[in-house]
């Protein structure tokens, strides 16, 4: 049997549409509940409760094969058996009824929840968690982790001076920092005042909002096939990390970090080497700079392996993640990088129990079921139908990357035009997928997706590119 | 019956303390090993939730504290409330757990009926809701609210982005990240990420080295109290801060959008301010074209003796956007008029756009606050209170002074001489079987749930007793 079966025997056997999307009663739906928030962003109206595995069902009635997955949150599909069951847990109901205030009164259970969960997963290197709420928040954590840790060994781990205590409070130096975040051009990092700093993508992510006036490197615009342009990315990805290494060392102020996505993803799914990332490491660890990589959108096991920066072998200080564990957060090394003194790093929840327990349920289906390994082959198997279609329609179907990151795949269209068109009839056809960048098309199933959804995936959209 | 005693027949029935210290052995041995995987240093002691009841937190080894702290502010209807019990096993919660959606992308079938839910509690002139996850974060949503506005009245609401404007902002400079601002007060606390830290002002620590706007403050007032006797200097302070706030809309080198400020300044040292306060700057944010956001994160839901502390003020036309979190246990907040949403799709967005599991608890919690009519009594518990520590004012004048929050039920605080004495003070109430939590330097602030009644006001009482001869 396989993992979509013995988890939903109930599952659609194939999509089933019997209205346009948004049909009717989405439509009606909408329209009132548009009175009390805003739709202007809302694909259709969601049938929770019918929605089953990899299929998302509207309020129509209609079941299509979901490969964006809540915006790449969703790991083990929807109304999964074992969620259920840590759903109406008393641990769950106690988690959710006394949500404390866990830096200050953690519960008896929270050690062992993040023991067994998170932290069973934490990545090489990095030992310790501290929790957040959002992707934002997470990275935003991360920042005045790295901030904190670099003013503290500028001041040589002593105390505040008076004349820091005092301009802080009026958001002058020396007590409010100069040190900045760098980022990567086309990167999407939140969208809260300190993460959206750091965001690149697109203008509408930021127009209109005071921002940091912080320092940005570019991203290699890697050619595809790769083996076909080998030494034009490696020269590509050269250039980029000389960039860096300028921007680091003529910044005016210091760069107290570097954030980074193992894959670009919001900004269009732009994949680098290794070597690449090795060069980041190299460079922030001869520099003195703190490298943050964000998994925010790559990590929860998409990509075949729990993180997606487990492929480059490189050992960041920071990782943040969110999204798919629906916990929020970072891991890091250094114990440093809690602060140096209490209280720093800290808000009234630092965090939620009942999202740790639905994350440490997660990971423990991710082990038992081997969700990893099923994310790796049925990536390989899903990269290798649509390198079938890209060569059928090879003047549509463009720059096919994600070869051997399980899922996290992706292609171009040569215009937006064209790949909301393809967008568009793939909704038709059944299957809900979701776009990147100005001409992406990104792949975000669940780790439930198996061999025969990626059957139904490919005839989709190889139909649908017959349309266009 | 009172609502407690119904809904918590086991509820004990005063403290025990069994340990000489609190944490004790299991205690210590717990933070211990939670350092190994979690910061620990701000840690009191391990709670066992399961067994905590109503007004008593126990820990783990065994201690059982009357709660006057309550999660920094955050528990509003006693640990393991059966209602809430309910709530957290219903189907729709269940629901929401299991299949958490992209809100903004993707909403359920029943999340207008959650949105509806919801909005019958809104603060009056409120109608309408924007959902975030924390305090920090639902302030800051609240900013970008007020910044998409303003500019967007400045550029004409149907006008196109220019091209400058949409070329710089790749950059983070103007025009297309306007040098643009929200005037905070001066010891007022709105969170700790970058925006949110920019606008708190209560204490070095909260804002050390982090990178921040260069945004304006004026004073809020500092009153005498008691009250009654010092109404003449009261309106002076008053007259003098807002003031302060015009000097500010006049000479401030760019811009203010927005006005950010607490019905009461609570991590700030619990201060409170006038009517003719908030009127007052209602007053000057209209004459200068800004928007005027209450952060009701502490405040907010029922604390005060009313749903929504601002409401007392009858601030006229109310205030523009509303924040709430906390005892809410769902973060986000509340506005009026849309124009506030954006004329785009995107520009107010992220992934979750809030959690139905939290919006689900807010209006389970507003409900069970209404339909049990748990406010009246919690006022009169609070004139209690503020009686019987006006006693011990009066008795121990060396170690209590400002008693306030009179008339906001158990919203109370009062001063000590010093940090340390403060310090000392919250040790030996611990000891004693009492939870509660300090703010600012040397002020101690009562921060029980809704269901606070006049026995555990007592039992509070005659701890105090116990304790303050003792310092
Ligand atoms: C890589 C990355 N970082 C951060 C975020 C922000 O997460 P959130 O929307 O939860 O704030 C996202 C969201 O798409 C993301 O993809
Ligand atoms: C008035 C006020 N605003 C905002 C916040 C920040 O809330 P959070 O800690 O959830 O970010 C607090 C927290 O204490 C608060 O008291």
């Amino acid at each position: 049997m396989s993992i979509s079966e013995t988890y939903f025997p109930t599952e659609p056997s194939a999509p089933e549409i019997k209205t346009a999307i948004p049909g009717p009663v989405s439509k009606a739906k909408l329209e009132e509940l548009s009175t009390v928030y805003d739709t202007k962003a809302a694909y259709f109206v969601t049938d929770y409760y019918n929605s089953i595995g990899n299929y998302i069902c509207d309020a129509d009635g209609n079941k299509l094969l979901d490969s964006y997955c809540q915006i790449s949150s969703i790991a083990l599909g929807y109304n999964n058996p074992e969620l259920l069951k840590t759903a109406h847990s008393d641990e769950m109901a106690v988690a959710l009824c006394n949500r404390p205030a866990l830096a200050c009164f953690p519960s008896t259970d929270y050690y062992d929840i993040l023991k067994k969960g998170l932290l069973s997963v934490a990545p090489k290197g990095l030992d310790k968690v501290c929790t957040a709420h959002t992707g934002s928040d997470a990275n935003e954590m991360a920042f005045k982790a790295a901030l904190m840790f670099q003013a503290n060994k500028k001041r040589g781990n002593k105390p505040f001076t008076e004349e820091e205590l005092t301009s802080v409070m009026e958001n002058q130096l020396p007590g409010t920092s100069d040190m900045v975040i760098l980022s990567f051009e086309k990167a999407f990092h939140g969208r809260l005042f300190g993460s959206l700093s750091t965001t690149r993508s697109k203008a509408i992510h930021k127009l209109d909002i005071p921002a940091f006036d912080w320092p940005k490197a570019p991203f290699p615009a890697l050619k595809y096939p790769l083996d076909q342009f080998e030494a034009e990315n490696k020269a590509e990805e050269e250039r980029c990390l000389k960039a860096l290494e300028e921007t680091i060392k003529n910044y005016p102020s210091k760069v107290a970090a570097v954030i980074v996505e193992p894959v670009q993803s919001e900004g269009g799914d732009n994949h680098a080497s290794p070597a690449f990332f090795q060069g980041i490491r190299e460079i922030t660890k001869r520099l003195d700079v703190i490298m943050i990589i964000d998994e925010v959108q790559t990590g929860g096991g998409g990509s075949g392996k729990m993180w997606l920066h487990e492929h480059y072998d490189v050992v960041p200080d920071i990782m943040t993640f969110s999204k798919k564990m629906q916990n929020a957060g970072f891991f890091f090394s250094e114990a440093g990088l809690a602060g140096d003194q209490p209280f720093r790093q800290f808000n009234t929840w630092c965090g939620d129990p009942s999202k740790a327990l639905i994350a440490k349920t997660i990971i423990e289906q991710i082990k038992e079921k081997d969700l990893l390994t099923n994310a790796k082959e049925t990536g390989d198997y899903l990269y290798s139908k649509l390198e079938a279609i890209s060569t059928k329609y090879s003047g549509k179907m463009l720059n096919l990357r994600g070869k051997g990151r399980g899922f996290f795949i992706a292609f171009d269209l040569p215009t937006t035009a064209l790949r909301n068109q393809l967008l568009a009839e793939c909704k038709v056809l059944g299957l809900n997928i979701g776009g990147c960048g100005d001409m992406g098309v990104r792949l975000r199933p669940a780790l439930v997706f198996g061999k025969k959804h990626v059957d139904i995936l490919a005839s989709i959209v190889d139909e649908a590119f017959g349309k266009i | 019956m009172s609502y407690t005693s119904k809904c918590f027949p086991n509820e004990p029935a005063g403290p025990s303390v069994v340990t000489e210290t609190i944490p004790g052995p299991k205690g210590k041995d717990a933070i211990k090993s939670l350092g190994e995987v979690f910061d620990n240093r701000c840690t009191y002691f391990v709670a066992d939730y399961e067994k905590s009841q109503g007004n008593y937190i126990i820990d783990v080894d065994g201690n059982v504290l009357l709660d006057a702290y309550c999660q920094v502010a955050s528990i509003a209807l006693g640990y393991n409330n059966p209602n809430l019990i309910k709530a957290a096993s219903s189907d729709k919660m269940i629901r929401a757990i299991v299949d958490r959606p992209a809100l903004g992308n993707f909403p359920g079938a029943d999340f207008e009926q959650l949105q509806k839910d919801l909005l019958k509690h809104a603060p009056k002139g409120q109608t309408l809701v924007w959902n975030g996850l924390s305090g920090a974060d639902a302030n800051e949503l609240a900013f970008k609210a007020v910044f998409f506005n303003y500019q967007s009245k400045k550029r004409g609401f149907d006008k196109p982005f220019t091209t400058e404007e949409e070329e710089t902002c790749m950059s983070n400079q103007a025009p297309g990240n306007p040098e643009i601002a929200i005037l905070s007060f001066k010891r007022a606390f709105h969170g700790r990420l970058f925006a949110s830290g920019s606008v708190t002002r209560s204490k070095p620590v909260h804002k050390m080295d982090m990178p921040s706007f260069q945004w304006p403050t004026a004073d809020f007032p500092s009153y005498k109290y008691p009250l009654e006797s010092n109404e003449e200097f009261n309106a002076e302070e008053d007259k003098r801060c807002l003031a302060i706030v015009e000097e500010r809309f006049q000479n401030w080198k760019c811009p203010i959008a927005g006005v950010i400020v607490e019905p009461v300044q609570s991590e700030g040292g619990d201060n409170h301010a006038s009517a003719t306060f908030f009127q007052g700057l209602r007053d000057i944010t209209l004459k200068y074209g800004a928007k005027l956001i209450i952060d009701e994160v502490q405040a907010g839901c029922g604390g005060t003796g009313i749903m929504w502390d601002h409401e007392r003020y009858n601030i006229t036309p109310p205030p523009d956007l509303v924040t709430f979190s906390k005892k809410m246990q769902s973060a986000g907040y509340w506005f009026h008029d849309p124009e506030f949403i954006p004329n785009i799709p995107y520009r107010q967005f992220n992934t979750w756009c809030g959690d139905p599991k939290g919006i689900i608890m807010a209006a389970a919690i507003c409900d069970e606050i209404k339909d049990n009519n748990l406010l009246e009594p919690l006022r009169e518990t609070g004139l209690y209170f503020y009686s019987q520590l006006e006693k011990l004012q009066s008795q121990y004048p060396q170690f209590i002074t400002n008693l306030r929050g009179k008339g906001k039920a158990c919203f109370l605080a009062f001063d000590m001489p010093s940090g340390s004495k403060r310090a000392e003070f919250i040790e030996k109430m611990k000891l004693a079987g009492i939870n509660v939590g300090g703010c600012a330097e040397v002020g101690v602030r009562l921060r029980p749930g809704l269901i606070f009644e006049k026995k555990h006001v007592d039992i509070f009482i005659s701890a105090m007793e116990k304790v303050l001869p003792t310092l």
